[in-house]
């Protein structure tokens, strides 16, 4: 038997595969339940306190190798989910880690002493990374705001919290320190890359927001090169994504010292790839006759 | 990981004009009937570009999935590549479909601009066996939009047509054609599909005369079933995605 069960502050989940936030939803319209239930754990879409509209359309815009994404966190707030969200998640027995964002610290606690409660709740994600929330300035660009919010939160909850930062900074490795020491039990990364595009014959940015997110496969080598950079400095696990669409992406980011790995992006593409990244990793480890997934993780031979 | 994704074999692709080609797919797998309005979201390419799968509507469903496409860019003219017996990576069928007329309507108008007429035919095909006066209104750029319309024939429609430069039936746009909306409004319902702007003359027509109707409309999209809310547009209702909460909606309800 191959061990691909990964533990993050005192919850374990039986494989390192999961979703990205935003990129997986209606499970119970068009998803084989059967299939869904493999996964390790399932990060719905963030919620915030309150419901949010989103952003103007066009919202969405393919690139090479990827898209720019503009949503604006859309959701209708977080009792909603609780209510009417949680109940369909919870029913298939996977582990949910519920992400959230707010504008302050007072918000986050708030939202994260809410869903503390919620018992198919496994961990907390504080996305800290959205670029789509026209703030001046991303919590996650900034360490001493990201170890503040990480540690409010941290005191409040039981639950793991995980931190999710973002690409657009010039050392991420620092930020996640920051996080690490305000009490984060894991750390993921990357969210998306700034990011847009122009319509020459207008001379208008395309997206309704003027810029988004890049993500897909395109960002795959800068996450891949975070993802190793954070590793070197932090001793808590790694959740990585960023452009992965096969096990070998998903293989190259535990090397490099991931724990777990979510799949975004590819699944608007091909929805069957968080499960065929899930069989192509036992795939590779029995290959390589490893028992555990820990043989894996951070393995790079330098 | 979907329940209804699956593979198909092209059975035929063929350019029935210049610009529209009509793809059939042997559909024998899928489970869901496909009702009239529904799309399928096809993955043109098995590599990354175009990375985004491609969504359209479906044209008709009997034992086959057919649909009706416009090459326009680098997606469709790979689509239009694809030889007979191609396997084709389908998602589908997804999105809400067009509803009955309200009781007391007699007469049924298609108003279609363009490739936007693919969900027609299928709605035809349901018309033809409930008695309605059927009246389909189509525009399109030139005569590289006119393709044959004798299906909407054979279906009941009385077929009214237009082109931007005259080469086909009356010169201008589709609305040159509104008059032959005529009769009580309350009998009436009109089925819109194309162009932003000539669905928009539609409703601001549809909104003057009262008569009630649907339109199908189009947004770029990534996953097609809801999850990304990266097709979502502006309604009276607020934000709706198009490919889960549409393609079809209230024609008074939409913000163009
Ligand atoms: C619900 C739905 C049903 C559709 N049904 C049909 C159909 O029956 N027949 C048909 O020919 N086309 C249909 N379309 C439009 C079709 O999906 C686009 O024409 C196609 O995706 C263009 O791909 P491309 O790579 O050839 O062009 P691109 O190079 O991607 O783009 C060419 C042009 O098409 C526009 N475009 C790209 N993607 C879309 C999109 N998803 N929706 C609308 N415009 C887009 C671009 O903005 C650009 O102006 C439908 C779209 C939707 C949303
Ligand atoms: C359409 C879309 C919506 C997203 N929404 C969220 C979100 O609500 N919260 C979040 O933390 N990340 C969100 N993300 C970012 C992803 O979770 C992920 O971090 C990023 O896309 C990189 O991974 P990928 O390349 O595999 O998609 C979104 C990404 C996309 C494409
Ligand atoms: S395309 Fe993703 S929500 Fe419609």
């Amino acid at each position: 038997m191959i061990n691909l069960s990964i533990k993050i502050g005192k919850v374990t989940f039986k494989n390192p595969v999961t979703v990205a936030s935003g990129t997986f939803d209606y499970i119970e319209q068009y998803y084989k339940a059967s299939d869904v239930k493999k996964l390790g754990a399932i990060v719905p879409k963030t919620v915030t306190l309150s419901a949010r509209k989103g952003n103007l359309s066009p919202r969405i815009l393919e690139t090479p190798s990827g898209m720019i994404n503009a949503i604006g966190i859309e959701n209708l707030g977080v009792d909603y989910f609780i209510n009417e969200k949680m109940p369909k998640f919870s029913s298939l027995g996977v582990p949910i880690v519920a992400s959230i964002s707010a504008g302050s610290n007072k918000e986050f606690v708030a939202l994260a002493k809410k869903l503390d409660k919620v018992k198919a709740i496994k961990a907390i994600e504080l996305n800290l990374s959205c670029p789509n929330l026209r703030n001046k300035k991303l919590i996650a660009q900034d360490q001493k705001v990201t170890k503040e919010v990480v540690r409010a939160v941290k005191k409040v909850v039981q639950k793991p919290i995980i931190a999710k930062l973002s690409p657009n900074v010039t050392d991420i490795s620092e930020i996640a320190r920051a996080a690490e020491k305000g009490g984060a039990d894991a750390i993921s990364l990357i969210n998306t890359l700034m990011a847009t595009a122009i319509d020459i014959k207008t001379r208008k940015f395309i997206l309704g927001n003027k810029s988004g997110g890049l993500s897909g496969p395109a960002i795959k080598p800068v996450a891949l090169k975070m993802v190793y950079d954070v590793a070197q400095k932090v001793k808590i696990p790694i959740i990585a994504m960023g452009g992965i669409m096969t096990a070998d992406d998903a293989l190259e980011f535990i090397i490099a010292g991931a724990s777990m790995v979510a799949v975004g992006t590819a699944s608007f593409v091909d929805p069957n790839a968080p499960l065929d990244v899930l069989t192509g990793i036992s795939a590779y480890m029995k290959k390589n006759k490893m028992k555990s997934i820990k043989q894996l993780i951070g393995s790079i031979e330098e | 990981m979907l329940k209804n994704q699956h593979y198909f074999k092209v059975v035929s692709n063929k350019k029935l004009t210049a610009r529209l080609c009509h793809l059939v797919l042997s559909g024998k797998s899928f489970k869901a009937k496909i009702k009239p309005g529904q799309f399928i979201h096809l993955r043109v390419s098995s590599g990354l570009k175009p990375f985004f799968r491609r969504p359209f509507s479906v044209f008709r469903s009997k034992k086959s999935i057919e649909i009706l496409y416009d090459v326009v860019g680098g997606g469709t003219k790979m689509l239009s590549e694809k030889t007979k017996g191609t396997m084709i990576d389908c998602i589908g069928p997804l999105g809400t479909s067009f509803c009955m007329p309200p009781k007391k309507v007699k007469k049924v108008v298609m108003v279609a601009g363009g490739v936007g007429i693919a969900p027609f035919l299928g709605l035809s095909d349901v018309f033809k066996e409930k008695k309605y006066e059927l009246v389909l209104l189509y525009g399109g750029r030139n005569k590289d939009y006119m393709f044959n319309l004798k299906e909407f024939k054979t279906n009941g429609c009385r077929v009214y047509t237009s082109t931007d430069d005259g080469s086909v039936g009356v010169k201008g746009r589709v609305s040159k054609l509104f008059s032959k909306i005529n009769g009580n409004p309350g009998e009436i319902f009109i089925y819109t599909c194309g162009p932003k702007p000539m669905m928009k003359s539609v409703q601001s027509f549809a909104q003057k005369e009262g008569i009630c109707g649907q339109a199908s409309l189009e947004e770029v999209m990534a996953c097609g079933i809801g999850t990304c809310l990266g097709c979502s547009t502006k309604t009276k209702n607020g934000y709706k995605t198009v490919c889960k909460d549409g393609p079809v909606f209230k024609l008074d309800e939409v913000i163009f």
